[in-house]
């Protein structure tokens, strides 16, 4: 679709090409009155007649059809042999006469068809390229509100300044695009369109939709109001927009329902996490602080101590599992980058290496540090949160104390962290979902956790631009081998002079 | 110690008051920021524990007078919350200790404020000494079990400001200001040079236990006695 607007015939055009003719008349009848002069009436009809058949081709069949009979009249009355007098002597006379006033006439409103028909299949061509060129741009459209805009986008054109969109909601009508306060109908058909008071009038047509009305829409017209023959097919425009905005409202429709039908989901999957993983530690706490109460002499010490154990144990589980949730909603929420600092992947790994010896004594850790520093723009709290929950789920889930690599470095423009564990490797039919929300493997063994402590790793790691991808099994025996890709900010060296 | 502390909440309290009297501090209370204040005013307080979530006003908006009236400030902030954290500090503020807490951590932070604060009484202070470390100020020599490590000017400048408040969090912004004057000089400058003290005084550098990193807000300088 080219952008260019072939322009409708209008009334100056009209004015221009009737002072055109005039200035033609003119001169082939100052022509024909000199061929007469020298006693050439042959040449001085021919003058005549191509000077009407001109008039007829640029004019139309009106004008060439007027511009014959003036030239029968002139050429009869002024011109020919019996100048002043009006009427023949002899039939030898009358028939070149008759001939020429019949030719005249004929190719005038023949060459005037012609241009009439040229001109009608024009203004068609225009009009409909128009239309064509208005639903292209309602295409675009997804929202209502949008309609109005990409719609509002090919005028001014055609004599229509402007249009706007009046949308039923309920009893109101509101303004597409507007301030989304409901307009009286009667203010919506005669508001004057903003401060634009170029327009002298407007046009209103019906929305209809497949559910009925939608409302309304109001060209407001160029010039005089009455142009009514060159402006565009309006009522075809308004047909275009009442689809589109009939789409839009389907559409808006359609994905209200799914986005409710996800937060259900969503609000179910919360309902069913929340009364397992905070009731089950809270249970256990309950328990033993309640025996620790009740027995504080026929406990045996040591018994106390696992019952004392297992309160700390479980409030750190239920602090992780809040922990959990607030990450989870601020990933929901949005992180924004405001947020970024410029932080050390290296020293990052290493405070959450100093984590995880804490937990696991036993684990062994091989590190492959291939850098000595790796920067990226990230959030640091967040960034260790990820890794560690990543590490944290590779020791717990690969139940195994064969070593964990941790290996750290540079692909190009990215830096990657890859932590590989000697375990049994993730089931195929888990791995699509390892990244999702409250996912749990349905192997016995594997279901421990909240399912979040991956959703949090690789949303935040999303969040600072990177991606998180895995391979299981990353040999023959297994193992699980999750990667973290996230780009690197290009640094200067800075060399140290102390 | 005379401790303050600024919670409202009555079960944080109930936990908190026991066990530091236990450990031979005594306790005052109070749930309100304004309530806070004129405790603060009305009797000298060598510390004050301060919750930022105060029914009546936002915690750190308060730091800065109660600085002025005592000689600590510790923040108990929220995990995640690290732009409040040094905002907090930035205000004033000694340390934080991140809710939910051990009270062993909690014991520990204040064990390192009470040496900052016994070393501020003492002028001829000039010298720190953990199990690993020994530094001296005035001579500005590095003992690292046992051995002499040698350091560049900028380096020992960053340690000393470290050890001087070994234990407690020492900011980013902190730490540019004690090695190039300058609270606004890139940070990559101060990753590279603390870099360079864990490469000497660390036993492994990518694992450091000596000088350890607090992501988003600093570094702290781990003390074993």
């Amino acid at each position: 679709m080219s952008s260019e607007k072939p322009s409708i015939p209008s009334t100056g055009r009209g004015l221009r090409s009737s002072i055109v003719a005039a200035l033609i008349f003119a001169a082939v009848t100052a022509g024909t009155a000199g061929a007469q002069g020298i006693d050439r009436p042959i040449t001085a009809v021919l003058i005549y007649l191509t000077g009407v058949t001109v008039i007829g081709a640029l004019s139309g069949l009106r004008t060439g059809v007027a511009a014959a009979l003036a030239a029968s009249v002139i050429y009869n009355f002024f011109l020919s042999g019996t100048a002043f007098r009006f009427g023949v002597t002899s039939a030898d006379e009358l028939v070149p006469l008759l001939a020429f006033n019949l030719s005249a006439v004929l190719t005038g409103a023949l060459a005037g068809r012609l241009k009439d028909s040229e001109r009608a299949a024009r203004l068609a061509e225009a009009h409909s390229g128009f239309l064509l060129r208005v639903s292209d741009k309602l295409q675009q459209a997804i929202r209502t509100d949008e309609v109005a805009r990409f719609a509002r986008e090919a005028f001014p054109a055609e004599g229509v300044s402007d249009l706007e969109i009046f949308v039923a909601r309920g009893s109101q009508l509101y303004a597409l695009g507007g301030e989304g306060e409901p307009v009286p109908p009667l203010e919506a058909l005669m508001s004057s369109g903003g401060s634009d008071i170029s327009h002298r009038g407007f046009r209103v047509f019906e929305l209809k939709g497949s559910s009925g009305q939608l409302g309304m829409v109001k060209f407001l017209i160029q010039g005089k109001a009455d142009a009514g023959d060159n402006l565009p097919d309006l009522q075809g425009v308004a047909n275009l927009l009442s689809m589109a905005v009939d789409r839009c409202i389907l559409l808006e429709r359609l994905s209200e329902t799914r986005a409710l039908q996800r937060s259900e989901e969503l609000k179910s999957a919360i309902i069913s996490s929340v009364s397992h993983d905070l009731r089950t530690p809270l249970t256990a706490i309950e328990a033993a602080a309640s025996s620790l109460r009740s027995f504080p002499d026929s406990l045996p010490v040591e018994h106390k101590d696992t019952l004392l154990l297992t309160i700390e144990e479980q409030c750190r589980r239920l602090n992780q599992y809040t922990s959990n949730l607030l990450d989870m909603g601020r990933i929901q929420a949005g992180i924004s980058p405001s947020q970024f600092d410029d932080v050390d992947v290296l020293d990052i790994v290493g405070v959450v290496l100093g984590s995880i010896r804490l937990m696991f004594p036993e684990q062994r850790i091989e590190k492959r540090f291939a850098l000595t520093s790796a920067i990226v723009r990230a959030n640091p709290a967040m960034l260790e949160q990820a890794i560690f929950n990543i590490v944290e789920n590779a020791l717990l889930h690969g139940r195994s104390l064969e070593p964990l690599e941790i290996s750290i470095h540079a692909e190009g423009k990215y830096c990657t962290i890859a932590i590989t564990d000697q375990g049994p490797g993730i089931a195929k039919d888990d791995q699509p979902h390892v990244f999702d929300r409250f996912y749990r493997s349905e192997q016995p063994a594997n279901r421990r956790g909240s399912g979040l402590g991956l959703y949090i790793a690789d949303g935040f790691i999303r969040a600072f631009g990177g991606a998180m991808a895995l391979v299981s099994p990353v040999d023959d025996a297994g193992g699980t081998r999750m990667i973290i890709r996230l780009p690197l900010t290009q640094e200067p060296a800075i060399e140290l002079t102390a | 110690m005379n401790i303050l502390i600024v919670d409202d909440e009555p079960s944080i309290i109930a936990a908190l008051r026991p066990v530091l009297q236990a450990q031979g501090h005594s306790v005052a209370t109070s749930a309100t920021a304004r309530e806070a204040l004129a405790q603060a005013g009305a009797s000298a307080f060598d510390l004050v524990l301060l919750d930022l979530g105060l029914p009546d006003a936002d915690g750190i908006e308060i730091i800065a007078k109660l600085k002025r009236l005592t000689s600590a400030v510790i923040v108990l902030s929220a995990r995640h919350q690290e732009s409040e954290k040094v905002r907090a500090l930035d205000e004033g503020a000694d340390d934080y200790v991140n809710k939910p807490f051990g009270i062993e951590e909690l014991m520990a932070r204040l064990r390192a404020a009470q040496r900052r604060l016994d070393q501020q009484h003492d002028d001829r202070h000039a010298s720190f000494a953990s199990k690993e470390l020994q530094v001296d100020f005035t001579r500005r020599s590095v003992i690292r079990l046992g051995e002499e490590v040698k350091l560049s000017p900028k380096e020992f400048e960053l340690l000393e400001v470290l050890c001087r408040n070994a234990g407690q969090v020492v900011t980013q912004r902190k730490l540019l200001i004690a090695g190039w004057n300058d609270p606004a000089a890139d940070g990559q400058y101060l990753r590279s040079y603390i870099a360079l003290l864990r490469q000497k005084l660390e036993y492994d550098s990518s694992e450091p236990e000596m000088i350890l990193t607090e992501p988003g807000v600093g570094y702290r300088l781990a003390v074993t006695f």
